[in-house]
């Protein structure tokens, strides 16, 4: 087991109503913190953060960050203690 | 397809009325595609190195095949003239009802060159033209002249809509912007200039007429399976109700917002970081054009309770600010409370001025405020009164100087009004003395509130943008938001995704260029695109709509290669005016300052620049030396005519 | 502006003789004003669909959002505008009533009253009958009804949701401003699909207060 935190912001925020919370995960993987995610928040965050058709994370409109700053993929490993920033990606305006 | 354009000479007052064939559409598509050539044809019959604020210069209006045909996706009116700041292709887009009723009133397309006697507006109404006496319009702020236009024309056969200017416009400031319907504004490149200087205050229009759609049944069909996809899509949904402040946060979190100056990329007040504000101020949202299914915009009232600083506005009611309102705001000029930063957005408009150029104008003299580097003296010659504060965050300071600047009653608003760029050369000459190093800006002297050293496709944008360093032409997001599928999927390799290589950086910029060109030429909204509801694109699944309402069938190869064919002509534009290699560049402060904090601090532009820009050029099939096109290049495109007339102006490259 | 009659789309004619027995609509149309974001999507989509020339047109729609509505009037967005649609009256409706020229006739498969283009005498005395101001008058002087698009309305397929109305994101189901269903289902709803409960009960107060516009 190892423990990762998620960090929420904007849409994300709006459906998990706390701003950062701790999982303890079994495998060091994103996929098993997207799963822990989903299964705590219900469709509309299944909706947001995967995409059904490709299996994979949904990478329009937002971004996945770790703490150095490089986007997260599903096949990516977690180390215990890292930090996922989930965020809205659009530019400009 | 087909449709009209209406030419105005405001010196003869002749009214000539055109019809568009439909070969130009085989060609140009629509939208800003149509307006770049109508540009590009008038200046081979006038000298292109004219005045830009003189009866030569040419200010075309257009809409996109797509307006008006309920497809969703967002009108957008597109303005084309030489920019009279920048001195360069000029163009912007904007929303408002504008673009709708335009067609409806019988015109896809308005050129208008000369210059009126007196001030005057054009009232366009079911095929008809006439230019009016706009008297009682002038010295009106453009939500006044709108407001004063739709109470005098009425309601039959429709309510007007109309393009307005502000006093920034009738002063003639390099910088000043055309205002669509009081509150979507066609900031950047100065056609609020180019208007003012044509004496005319406004364009109105009102109609009954229709608009044809080759195949409606089709059209209602792709426009109900965009709809799904957008309705189905959970961060859509997120950015239905936010809009771009959406990205505040995001980019408060990488360090991509642009503080005092670019001195730093994080926003430091505590309300502006986190878009909450968009709940406890924003309660109804409302489309910003028509034919939109995001509708992203809203509207705000303050009441005096939302802060200590909203006292002061009781009452204001305006659309809220998009990301580069609160950009300017909260960042270049570090403005701290929200009403504040709304309040921003609102005077900025009524005057008709671009926010970018115009905060970061105004956050030049207060870095060198701070630095010490203006003496009280000093101050005086700029300002024409003594003791003019310079306080970050000041909103008061910074009204004073919006209004030096709007009607150019000082030094201050006489060097700055082309933008930071000259405002700081003029001013260096005259203290004698070299601050360039505190200007920012890219192509032409036109500056962006972002940050752009950790980003190489950005910084690339922001020296190649045919208009003058701006993010709309070749948006990064395949790179910013690091997206491994996009970087496949026109790339076939994962590079142009990570941002610590130059690699297929300047490729990105090439190929969102075509992108972008394509949809501001079908004349739809960028963020409909830019949410990638289905991970489709440009060239194929809105290429099936273009299909429908015109009926040219094109491949996804087929209207890449149109998308290129435009952006090479507003490379060919910028040529003939003798823009090389050397103007594509950014300010000193991307180049060389390293990136200060954010989630990619020490970044330095000149790391990567001139690695990227020639992988850009080389996706162009430009030369690398120059940057100038070559002809085989232009000669693949069809634009055999445009190669003639580069190489007679010597801007030609035979390869 | 098009001086080709503009089409109906209704699934056949029936006509009822004066004073007849006449089943009500069972497919009604709502309006949510205040979520309403002023696209033209619907007057647009609604006139392509009925236009016989492939002409938009949204001065030729059977719906309007209309920029100065009445004053004292419930159902209007704060910003000053309303989605204008019919509400489908008890049969047989207003419009038909105060008609001089029976020119409605109701079309079997929805039971919708329509206006007859070639009895039609264009007094237009069913603009003032109608009690919600949804008989429209195009410019060439026919009038306008909503004909419910022989059951699948245009409008409806045209209209997007909207965030407002999902309660800060607990929600995953939604309605667009424009919706139809028919009213056993809409009653149904509550019991079949517990899910969108809200947001069936979020209409149902915003019928009570008078800010839905519908006659169901």
């Amino acid at each position: 087991m190892i423990t990762v935190h998620a960090q929420y912001q904007s849409r994300f925020r709006e459906i998990t109503r706390v701003e950062k919370e701790s999982f303890e995960i079994a495998e060091p993987s994103m996929a098993a913190l997207a799963t822990a995610i989903t299964g705590k928040y219900g469709p509309a965050m299944t909706a947001l953060l995967m995409d059904e058709d490709s299996k994979s994370l949904n990478s329009r409109g937002t971004l996945y960050l770790n703490s150095k700053g490089t986007r997260m993929y599903l096949e990516d490993g977690l180390a215990d203690g890292e930090t996922v920033f989930f965020m809205v990606g659009i530019a400009g305006g | 397809m087909e449709s009209r354009l209406l030419r105005v000479n405001l010196t003869t007052g002749d009214c000539k009325v055109e019809t568009v064939p439909h070969a130009m559409f085989e060609r140009w598509i629509g939208g800003s595609g149509i307006n770049n050539w109508i540009m590009w044809e008038h200046f081979l019959t006038h000298d292109v190195n004219c005045d830009p604020r003189g009866p030569d210069n040419i200010f075309v209006f257009g809409v996109g095949p797509l307006a008006a045909t309920g497809s969703g996706s967002g009108i957008k009116g597109r303005i084309t003239f030489k920019s009279p700041c920048y001195g360069i292709f000029g163009d912007s887009a904007a929303g408002g009802k504008f673009p709708y009723m335009v067609r409806f009133a019988g015109f896809d397309y308005i050129a208008i060159t000369g210059k009126a006697p007196k001030p005057v507006y054009l009232h366009l109404c079911d095929g008809d033209v006439e230019i009016r006496d706009a008297s009682h319009l002038w010295g009106k702020n453009s939500a006044e002249a709108h407001n004063s236009l739709v109470q005098e024309l009425g309601d039959y056969p429709s309510l007007a809509h109309t393009l307005t200017i502000g006093q920034a416009g009738e002063n003639q400031v390099g910088i000043a912007s055309v205002v669509s319907d009081a509150s979507r504004i066609h900031a950047r490149g100065g056609g609020g200039c180019v208007l003012g200087s044509k004496n005319l205050k406004a364009i109105a229009v009102q109609g009954s007429g229709g608009v044809r759609v080759q195949n409606p049944r089709g059209l209602l069909n792709w426009s109900k399976d965009f709809r799904q996809k957008i309705d189905q899509n959970e961060a859509i949904y997120g950015f239905k109700r936010r809009g771009t402040l959406g990205a505040v946060e995001m980019y408060q979190h990488i360090g991509s917002h642009f503080w005092r100056n670019n001195q730093g990329n994080m926003f430091r007040g505590d309300e502006v970081r986190s878009d909450n504000w968009v709940k406890k101020y924003h309660k109804y949202s409302e489309v910003c054009s028509a034919d939109c299914y995001i509708a992203c915009d809203g509207r705000y009232k303050l009441d005096g309770t939302e802060s200590e600083k909203a006292k002061k506005y009781v009452g204001e009611s305006f659309r809220r600010p998009e990301y580069l309102t609160t950009a300017s705001a909260a960042g270049a000029l570090d403005l701290r409370d929200w009403a504040e930063v709304a309040h921003w957005g609102k005077v900025t408009n009524d005057y008709g001025i671009d926010n970018q150029d115009l905060s970061t104008s105004i956050s030049f003299i207060m870095e060198l405020e701070q630095h010490g580097l203006l003496s009280a003296r000093q101050k005086a010659e700029l300002f024409d009164r003594d003791n003019q504060s310079l306080e970050w965050g000041c909103m008061e300071d910074v009204e004073e100087l919006m209004k030096d600047m709007v009607f150019q009653r000082n030094r201050f608003g006489k060097f700055f009004h082309d933008g930071p760029y000259y405002g700081a050369l003029r001013y260096s000459e005259f203290r004698g003395q070299n601050f360039m190093k505190y200007a920012t800006y890219g192509k032409g002297g036109a500056s962006f509130t972002e940050e752009m050293r950790p980003f190489p496709t950005w910084m690339n944008n922001m020296a190649v943008a045919s208009r003058g360093a701006d993010h709309l032409k070749g948006i990064g997001l395949i790179e910013k938001f690091q997206r491994r599928d996009l970087s496949m999927k026109y790339f076939g390799r994962l590079e142009a995704a990570d941002l610590s290589t130059p690699v297929l950086k300047g490729a990105c910029t090439a190929v969102v260029e075509n992108q972008v060109a394509l949809l501001n030429s079908y004349g739809v909204c960028l963020f409909h695109w830019m949410l990638d509801p289905g991970g489709y694109t440009p060239e194929d699944y809105y290429g099936r709509a273009f299909a429908e309402v015109t009926g040219i069938d094109r491949t996804p190869e087929e209207l890449m290669r149109d998308g290129e064919r435009i952006c090479n002509l507003e490379k060919a534009f910028n040529s003939r005016l003798g823009l090389r290699r050397e103007h594509d560049t950014i300010c000193e402060r991307w180049m060389f300052e390293p990136c200060p904090e954010g989630m990619y601090p020490g970044k330095v532009a000149a790391d990567m620049f001139e690695t990227v820009l020639d992988e850009y050029y080389e996706w162009r099939g430009w030369d690398r030396r120059t940057s100038l096109q070559t002809e085989s290049r232009l000669k693949s495109l069809g634009m055999d005519d445009v190669a003639d007339v580069l190489a007679a102006d010597g801007a030609l490259v035979r390869a | 502006m098009s001086r080709t009659p503009q089409k109906e789309l209704v699934t056949g004619a029936v006509w009822h003789p004066p004073g007849a027995e006449i089943p009500d609509v069972d497919e009604k149309l709502y309006a949510l004003s205040n979520q309403c974001t002023d696209c033209n999507i619907c007057e647009v989509a609604c006139s392509l669909v009925h236009s016989p020339d492939n002409m938009v047109n949204p001065l030729l729609a059977r719906l309007k959002v209309d920029h100065s509505p009445q004053v004292g009037r419930k159902a209007v967005h704060p910003f000053g505008f309303a989605a204008d649609i019919c509400h489908h009256c008890g049969n047989p409706p207003p419009c038909a009533e105060v008609c001089p020229a029976d020119a409605f006739y109701y079309d079997p498969k929805t039971n919708v009253a329509v206006i007859a283009q070639d009895k039609c005498i264009q007094c237009m005395e069913c603009v003032p009958g109608c009690p919600f101001d949804v008989i429209f008058v195009a410019p060439d002087g026919e009038l306008l009804k909503c004909d419910l698009c022989g059951g699948e309305p245009a409008c409806v397929d045209a209209c997007a949701t909207r965030p407002e109305m999902n309660n800060a994101g607990k929600q995953y189901v939604r309605a667009p401003v424009l919706f139809h269903t028919d009213t056993a289902g809409y009653k149904a709803v509550l019991q079949d699909k517990p899910e969108r409960k809200d947001e069936v009960g979020m209409m149902q107060a915003m019928l009570e207060a008078g800010t839905v516009s519908s006659a169901a």
